[in-house]
């Protein structure tokens, strides 16, 4: 392979009507990933290309984008790996579109901060103000550590059939992260969480299509989150109330 | 959880209930209708009205109706909250699959009664 034709989905709300094409003939190297394809496209043929990008490492979750039809990170994706000259690269589903291939995050990050994505503690003054670390044990972190390793792409959120049909919904990546926190040991907002959860467009409205967990690029399941948490709200009951956070490590 | 008196909560654990209830209870009607009662004679208006007044099986008739529909309106109305956010809309969509089960279920158990108590032979 010596080039590759890249497809770019164009569109700039502000003044196209629909979206177009626009193919691209980029040169191709070993170890060129779709992301650097983009950028040479943008950088020599055409810089009003719209997208993305950041660490280019797949840590800050800033170039998801659908590759050959199937959402994935740009940075973290091979050419080679496709296995087709042919490349088409368009938005995510599920997000307004800002311009081409960079997408709108606002309402994704409003859903997660809805949920309370932080530690949840009653005694504010203590948890401000630490003397020590909150004790969690190793099989404690295990419950949980999957979900941390949450990037914020919106790929999950972009293929989840719940979210384009349920705008209230708050998608798998918001309800995932609701468990993560839900279920830390350190953690007393569970009953706050289950009861924002509670309605007939919140947890209940996923319908278990598991789309999510197959795109997560960080191998997060969140529909195992969402079934796990929905444990919690069907009892009707956090693992812990206020004040039953685990306790600062003394000696 | 919630002040309301029928949180989401309550009525996904009714769907669920319901629904492994149907499961059960189908399993059994086909296995008599079918398997025990050979089909030919099952589908017969004099069998067919024997069950019905049969108070096991009437019984477990009247269940199956109230299970079914209670599922399955309510399976309805997940749908249809799916199509719309708005408030009104969520509301009347609450508002017509009640009642509609409630109708349903009032004219199904009219029938169950009718073939208990005469009005059909
Ligand atoms: S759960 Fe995975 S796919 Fe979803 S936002 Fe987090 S990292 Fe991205």
């Amino acid at each position: 392979m010596s080039y590759v034709k890249l497809v770019v989905q164009r569109y700039d709300p502000e003044r196209d009507e629909k979206p177009r094409f626009q193919e691209y003939i980029v040169p191709y190297r070993k170890g060129m990933t779709v992301l650097d394809a983009i950028l040479y496209a943008r950088d020599y043929l055409d810089h009003s290309i719209g997208v993305r990008f950041s660490c280019r490492m797949a840590s800050c979750g800033s170039c998801g984008m659908k590759i050959n039809g199937k959402p994935a990170l740009a940075c973290y994706t091979q050419v080679s790996e496709l296995g087709t000259e042919r490349i088409v690269v368009q938005p995510m589903d599920n997000f307004p579109v800002i311009k081409d291939l960079a997408t709108d995050f606002e309402e994704f990050f409003e859903k997660h901060k809805e949920l309370m994505p932080y530690l949840v503690r009653e005694d504010r003054a203590e948890q401000e103000n630490p003397k020590s670390e909150y004790l969690m044990k190793p099989e404690e972190l295990e419950r949980i550590l999957q979900f941390t390793y949450c990037i914020k792409c919106g790929l999950c959120y972009s293929v989840c059939p719940t979210v384009g049909t349920d705008k209230l919904f708050p998608g798998p990546q918001a309800i995932a992260q609701a468990y993560r926190y839900v279920e830390d040991v350190r953690d007393e907002g569970g009953e706050t969480r289950l009861n924002i959860l509670d309605n007939p467009h919140g947890i209940w409205r996923c319908h278990f299509a598991g789309s999510c967990s197959a795109v997560c690029p960080k191998g997060v399941d969140p529909a195992l989150g969402i079934q796990l948490l929905r444990r919690y709200v069907m009892r009707g009951k956090a693992p812990r109330k206020k004040g039953e956070g685990s306790k600062p490590f003394t000696k | 959880m919630g002040d309301k008196i029928m949180t989401e909560r309550k009525i996904m654990m009714i769907q669920y209930v319901t629904g492994i209830l149907s499961v059960f209870l189908v399993s059994v009607h086909l296995l008599y209708q079918g398997v025990i009662v050979p089909y030919e004679k099952a589908i017969s208006f004099s069998q067919v009205l024997s069950l019905y007044r049969h108070i096991f099986y009437g019984s477990m008739l009247e269940i199956l109706l109230v299970v079914i529909l209670v599922h399955g309106f309510n399976g309805l109305r997940i749908i249809l909250l799916e199509l719309n956010q708005s408030q009104d809309w969520s509301k009347a969509v609450d508002i017509i699959t009640v009642i509609a089960t409630v109708v349903t279920i009032a004219y199904g158990t009219r029938t169950v009664i009718l073939a208990v108590f005469g009005g059909v032979s």
